[in-house]
């Protein structure tokens, strides 16, 4: 009995499914590797030592302002470098793979393109959620430790003179612990996690058209201080030039096309020891959400049919 | 589809972000507005304190670090302080407040710096002429006030603020119906200290031809009971029995002057953290 050779029209090997989630975690890993071996957790080094100069600072005010400067400049600090990282490591990966030739050797291979851009994409979060992770541990601990002083230090002078009431000393304590650290400073991180996601998929897209990683760099900065700006630009350039008709239609255009950064300013409010309101924070999420698919779209509209 | 691959590519790009961009909108619009109510979200400085950054300090903002520029211009703040600057000291904290507008010690250092340091160096400063000296006295003491109420436009509860500015009117202006009327704000919220409600009382009593008002306020004060008999009140309410010619029935009795007797003795001064004490 004879097998009856192979038909010419029967595929070689298995079809490829049109999209892989295995397929991006792979290269979401593999861009987390190459952000590793570029040595870009460095910088929470200079992190801890913005925090240790921190806390050997004694600002001229009460225990609960020290706190809160400590709060407003580790957390600015935090969000700085969130978001500068963001820039950086996404405008370099492209390019990197391009350079390295890493990116012939992918998409030689059954990878869809928008499983690349979206495991690049995925890669750079993991490697920011794990920074400001770490960040943030950094600073709970620094705030934890000043704030356990300073109530110590209040409730031995409070009672030692044994003059004030309870109720005066829970008060006092308790403006100390609205500065110190609290449940809702995560919501402050992951304000800026949301921030930083989406300037990586800004950065993203323009990375698939730039020519250079300089370019993506420069123009993702210049976005993103246009975004933060223009609520309060659009004030003060149509107060400066009384409200003229073409100011009007050019800042209408920045904020069709630039995404709003100022609305990611809500940890703020957070730092300063307002409550959060969750329904906003969700709300900001699910923007977020929104802004990374629009974002992925337009890269791979670019990078669908980009010959390298 | 043969048609869509004719479009530019570029086309489709900017007609996705032109959709994008205008469907975002206004709901962004809207959720700014809801962040700014719920003070999650800082509003934008004014116009005029814009004018008055410095360009560092503008860009920073303009980037979305106002609470490390404030932060770092309340040391700046500080050093203007320490120089005696105290127009300089004014712009800082325009700038500063303005940052971080719902940062209560913000407000209250700019009234301190203001209304107490610039002028006590007002008091002092015999290098600058007399005149000269009193009418920086009243500028940097309206300086602090206009600060306060900014303060209390944007943060309405705040009794820090009014006791910061209260100290202004009694210790440096001697306007006893402004520092009665801010002990009087000031009682009436959460979180007042309990001599808030006397002290209304006690510069009522200061203003001339409202010593009936303060009469029937501190005479209802020391009617609530003996926790309230103390010796400035009782002076305060006997001293305005005197003006009022209120029948001698009615008068209260002077102070008990072994009242603090049967009281365990008290520091001077409360004291500071780490037990500190002040003489």
């Amino acid at each position: 009995m004879s097998q009856s050779p192979p038909s010419v029209f029967e595929p070689a090997s298995k079809p490829v499914s049109p999209f892989s989630f295995g397929r991006v975690m792979v290269i979401a890993s593999s861009s987390v590797t190459q952000l590793v071996r570029m040595k870009t957790f460095y910088f929470l080094l200079a992190f801890a030592a913005i925090i240790v100069v921190l806390m050997s600072l004694n600002p001229p005010t009460t225990p609960a302002g020290v706190l809160s400067t400590i709060k407003r400049i580790s957390f600015g600090t935090m969000d700085i470098f969130a978001w500068l990282f963001a820039i950086v490591s996404t405008a370099l990966l492209i390019p990197k793979d391009i350079e390295d030739r890493t990116l012939y050797t992918i998409l030689s291979k059954p990878v869809r393109r928008i499983e690349y851009l979206i495991g690049k994409l995925l890669g750079v979060l993991f490697v920011i959620a794990v920074s400001l992770a770490v960040m943030y541990g950094i600073c709970a601990l620094a705030l934890f430790s000043r704030e356990s002083l300073y109530i110590a230090e209040e409730l031995g002078a409070m009672q030692a003179g044994a003059q004030y009431s309870a109720e005066e000393v829970e008060a006092q304590i308790a403006l100390i612990q609205q500065q110190g650290l609290r449940l809702e400073l995560g919501i402050a991180v992951l304000a800026s996690f949301l921030k930083s996601a989406v300037v990586a998929s800004v950065t993203i897209f323009l990375s698939t058209f730039a020519s250079s990683s300089l370019f993506s760099i420069i123009i993702s900065v210049l976005i993103f201080i246009i975004g933060h700006a223009h609520t309060m630009a659009t004030s003060f350039w149509l107060y400066q030039t009384d409200n003229s008709l073409l100011v009007e239609l050019i800042l209408k255009c920045v904020k069709i096309f630039i995404p709003n950064y100022q609305l990611y300013s809500f940890s703020h409010g957070i730092i300063q020891g307002e409550a959060v309101s969750y329904s906003l924070v969700w709300q900001m999420t699910g923007l977020t959400g929104v802004y990374l698919v629009v974002f992925i779209f337009l890269s791979l509209l670019v990078f669908i049919d980009k010959e390298f | 589809m043969s048609h869509f691959k004719k479009i530019p590519r570029t086309v489709v790009i900017l007609v996705v972000l032109a959709a994008f961009g205008l469907t975002r909108a206004p709901f962004e619009d809207r959720l700014v507005r809801d962040l700014i109510d719920t003070k999650m979200v800082v509003p934008p400085p004014g116009m005029t304190v814009l004018d008055q950054m410095g360009q560092s300090a503008l860009m920073a903002t303009l980037g979305g670090l106002r609470p490390l520029v404030a932060s770092f211009m309340s040391l700046r703040g500080y050093e203007n302080f320490s120089e005696k600057n105290w127009d300089e000291l004014h712009q800082t904290y325009q700038v500063i407040t303005a940052l971080e507008p719902r940062e209560e010690f913000h407000w209250v250092n700019a009234i301190w710096h203001l209304g107490i340091n610039a002028t006590a160096n007002m008091e002092l400063d015999t290098k600058i002429p007399e005149f000269e000296r009193k009418r920086r006295f009243f500028n940097y003491a309206q300086q602090a006030i206009e600060f306060a109420d900014k303060g209390i436009d944007q943060i309405p509860d705040s009794v820090e603020i009014r006791k910061q500015v209260a100290e202004v009117y009694r210790e440096k202006l001697k306007d006893w119906s402004s520092a009665a009327r801010t002990y009087g704000e000031i009682k009436d919220l959460d979180g007042a200290p309990q001599y808030a409600e006397r002290f209304h009382g006690y510069f009522l009593a200061k203003v001339p031809g409202r010593e009936r008002e303060a009469y029937d306020y501190l005479k209802g004060l020391y009617d609530k009971g003996a926790d309230q008999h103390l010796p400035t009140l009782i002076y305060e309410v006997r001293r305005l029995e005197e003006i009022l010619k209120i029948p001698y029935p009615e008068r209260i009795p002077e102070a008990d002057l072994n009242r603090n007797r049967a009281r365990p003795q008290k520091p001077k001064s409360k004291p500071l953290p780490g037990g500190v004490i002040i003489p």
